[in-house]
Parts: structure tokens; sequence; C-alpha cells
């Protein structure tokens, strides 16, 4: 079993009420994937990186990657592809880009650096926001052909994915086109291509919301899901 | 209404008049350009003189965009580092040739251009550099359309013209999210939809140097792909006397660009 989670968002509580969680479970995890957002403009988030570089023993070592906060961070830094923190600024204020700034240091910005945009595990992709960029948003509401780009654009089945926070799961299923192409020396008759059945799904958040924390556990093998929801800190005793 | 759909001039004085005159001959009523006036051939002020005294609407192409902006954008506009190395040259050759004016007028150019159904781009309506080759995947090549919100996609840089059909697109989704206790099940349908490449005026590479651009009817929406002879000799002759790589003028006399393929063409470069 894998579990998938993404945007602790540098809640300490909310990443320990996960990994508390997990080790509840009666399945065994044996992969724990962190989709990015480990990290946001909150006086925690160095705390937050500390202990997913440092796991107790017996637990997992996570496997993580990128997303859009670190991303921020890298252009906060000059180090990103982006020369200055523009996307942030224009969501969050300058504000807040202090605050990011103040609350990530250097060094650790520099260790961001060095993790993955994602995953290709089987034939799941595992990012942040999708095989476009980290601020790609899928939702269900995003259109379907969009979704189905993003899966074919790596040849992936499953897309895994933090970006929107949101817990979902939306199956593309028997998709089929006719396509025909004409050039100045030939004329290739139509075809009928189709795809297997795909699916894009939303793996939650850890942190952003005070108090309750989604996650996703999946089966690689049965290709079962299972959307977890956490409470914890004020609202504990109300677990799912 | 007959509109005629031209792309890559390149500086290719010659080839740009033989196929004016040609768009005349079908009686188009109105022009479109989808970029690249300049890069890789001889006459870019010349060019954009020219269209911008037949007042053609025109989208801004990758070479355009990178004269105006610096070649800031990274080795995936290159199909291989022997392209890189080849179009800098005639980038930096470029950018000492070109007058103010002309560069002002590129930096303006529109990323897209619509007029109704129809939308034209240079490279895709993710990106300038993207190129739509003909065997892309056909879902990710209907989403290109679907972007565009057109039924039409004119665009080029590819330099080889094509006409792909997209019909009869069908997909079933099953949305399931923990807070609602039901699956939605939504069925999509997209109508028929075309990508249109309309080829090269000035650096064609279907393997023969003869201009390429596409006439097309709005009304029974009939595409005929152009393939327009022209004194390329002439061409071949200015790019040597001039000063550019004389590997420019070898290969638009064969019309080829070797056998380079872009490894990732949906790459979209984002420095
Ligand atoms: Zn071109």
């Amino acid at each position: 079993m894998w579990a998938i989670l993404s945007g602790i968002e540098g809640n300490l509580a909310a990443y320990e009420a996960v990994l508390a969680d997990i080790k509840r479970q009666r399945v065994t995890v044996e992969e724990l994937y962190i989709l990015g957002d480990l990290v946001a403009a909150k006086p925690e988030s160095e705390k937050v990186i500390k202990r997913i570089q440092n796991p107790l023993s017996g637990e997992l070592q996570p496997q993580v990657c990128v997303g859009w906060w670190e991303e921020q961070c890298f252009a906060l830094h000059g180090l990103g592809s982006l020369a200055e923190p523009t996307e942030l600024i224009a969501r969050y204020g300058k504000q807040t880009a202090k605050l990011l700034w103040d609350s990530v240091s250097r060094e650790t910005v520099q260790w961001l650096r060095g993790l993955h945009f994602g995953f290709f595990e089987l034939d799941c992709l595992l990012i942040h926001g999708s095989s476009v960029s980290v601020s790609d948003e899928l939702t269900p509401q995003t259109p379907p052909w969009q979704m189905l780009d993003r899966l074919q654009r790596v040849q992936a089945n499953s897309l895994f994915c933090g970006r929107s926070g949101q817990v979902f799961e939306c199956q593309l299923q028997s998709a089929s086109i006719a396509t025909s192409v004409v050039t100045l020396d030939n004329k290739q008759p139509v075809q009928t291509v189709t795809t297997l059945q795909k699916r894009v799904v939303g793996v939650g958040n850890v942190g952003r919301e005070a108090g309750k924390a989604t996650y996703t556990l999946y089966n690689p093998k049965s290709a079962r899901l299972d959307f977890k929801t956490v409470f914890y800190g004020c609202q504990k005793g109300f677990g799912s | 209404m007959k509109i005629a759909v031209m792309s890559c001039i390149h500086g290719n004085y010659e080839a740009l008049n033989e196929v004016l005159i040609d768009i005349d001959r079908h009686s188009a009523e109105k022009i479109y350009c989808v970029g690249d006036l300049v890069g890789y051939g001889p006459y870019p002020n010349e060019v954009v003189k020219l269209i911008r005294s037949l007042d053609i609407p025109t989208a801004q192409g990758c070479w355009d965009e990178d004269i105006v902006e610096g070649l800031n954008a990274c080795e995936c506009s290159y199909p291989s580092l022997l392209a890189e190395k080849r179009g800098k040259l005639a980038h930096e050759w470029t950018n000492k040739e070109v007058h103010p004016e002309v560069r002002q007028y590129l930096a303006q150019l529109p990323h897209t251009l619509k007029e109704n159904n129809l939308c034209f781009v240079h490279g895709s309506p993710n990106s300038n550099h993207e190129y739509l080759l003909p065997e892309m995947d056909a879902f990710a090549a209907l989403e290109r359309v679907l972007a565009s919100n057109a039924d039409v996609l004119f665009c080029g840089h590819t330099h080889i013209p094509y006409v792909r059909t997209l019909d009869s697109a069908q997909l079933q989704v099953k949305v399931h999210q923990p807070q609602n206790k039901e699956e939605r099940s939504i069925s999509f349908n997209a109508p028929l939809k075309r990508i249109i490449n309309v080829g090269s005026v000035g650096e064609p590479r279907h393997g023969r140097p003869n201009a390429t651009y596409v006439v097309y009817d709005t009304e029974t929406e009939e595409v005929i792909l152009r393939e327009v002879e022209y004194d390329y000799k002439k061409t071949c002759q200015a790019i040597i006397d001039r000063g550019l790589p004389p590997i420019f003028a070898w290969r638009l006399a064969r019309g080829l660009e070797f056998a380079e393929k872009a490894d990732d063409p949906t790459h979209v470069c984002e420095r």
C-alpha cells in the first residue's frame, strides 16, 4: 500500500496526525509519497522539513517532490526557472513573500532544490500539479480532455496530484476519436484511436485546513483507492 | 469567404512575393499570417515592411519573439544541438540586421488571432514554441483545438503543411468525491475539429524548395494546401551574399531540415 499526501504547508501538527493515522492502518504502508508544498509562509515550515528529513525509527523515509510553495522559494532565492516570485506576489501579496522568506532558510531551500519534480512508478505519475507544471491545478471541474492530455503527455494511466487540495477521483473511460491526416503527398485513411481507462486522483491536503487533514491510500496491485480524513487537535475525537 | 493563411516567411522576400501572387489568383479575400516573419533568410526588414503595407493580421512566431526578447528560450526550441548552433548564428545575424521599427512591430504582435470559429497561432495555443506534429497523440491534438475555443486551429512552426481531422471524439467520465455519496457519470462529445498546419512560405521542409501556404473557404470548409514554385536560387544567393551561414542556402534549395526531430515536441519552455 502507498500513502500519498500533499500540502503539509508548514503545519507540523497536521503532518504528525497523518503519520499517526498511517501507523494505525491495518495494512502495511510500504511507500510514503509527499507531493510537494511541504512548506508555506508559516513559521513552522522549518520544523516540518526537519521532521521529513529525519523520520523516527520504524517510520518510512518519505519520497518527496517539489510543489508550488517550493517553487516560490526558488523564485525568492533566485534559484528557479522564474526570475521573480511574480505568481506568489500576485496571489498572496508582498507580506506573504516576506513571511515565506523568513520561514524557510537558504539551507532548506538548497535541500528542496534537490527534490524530484515528480515520480513515475508503475503506470502512475505522482506530481504536485501535472505533467505541464507545478501550478497546473486539476480539479473535478477540469475539462476531461485536458486531464487526458496531462496523462497522455507522459503515457501514464493514473495521475496523482495535490495542487487543488481536493480529494477526488476522475475516471476517464472509453475515450475514442476518429482522426486522419492529409499532407501534400499523402492522404492517410481515417483511424479510430481509443485509450485504456485512465484516472486523475486528487490526493487531498494535509495542512491547509486547521484540525482536518486529508490524504490517500493506494494499493498498486488492486488499483484500489482509499481516501482518508484525519481530525486532530481541537477537534480530536472525531476521527473517521 | 476564401481566406489565405501563411506562416514562417523567415525573411524570404522572393517566396513571399510569389505566394502573394498565387493568393491573388485564388481570389482569397483576406490573408492571415501565423508568424516567423524573420530569421534564417536574408530580407527580414523587407518582409516585415511588405506584411505591414498589406495590413496582414499576424500572430507572433517564436523567431519574432526571440528577436524582441533575446534568445532566452532554452535549447528545447530547437530539435537538436546542431540546429541550435545554426539557429543561434541566424539569430545573431537577424538581431543585428533588423531596424528598430521592425523590432517594435514584432514586439506588439499578439500570441493568438481569433476570427469567429477560427483560431490562428504560430506553434500551439500553449506556446509559440510547441510543435503540433501530425503524428501527435489524437487526444492531445484535440485538447489543443478545444483550448483555442475554435473549430479550426491554424498553426505553422513545423514548416510542413498538413490537415488533421479530429472527429466523433467521445469520453465517459466518472467522478467520485468522498463528500458526495453518489458517483457522477458524465459523457463528453466533441464535434468535428481540425488542425490546419499551413507549412512555410520561406523555409519549407516538405522535401521540395517550393513555398507552401493554405487557402480555406469559410463557407464550404474546403482546405487547399498550396505549393508554389518561385526562384529559390535568388534567395539562396542572397543568403550567401549577405553573409548568412551557407547551410541555410543548401537546405532551402532542398526543402529539408535534415532528419532532425525534437525529443519532446510538446515540451514547453518555461524559461
Ligand atoms: Zn518557422
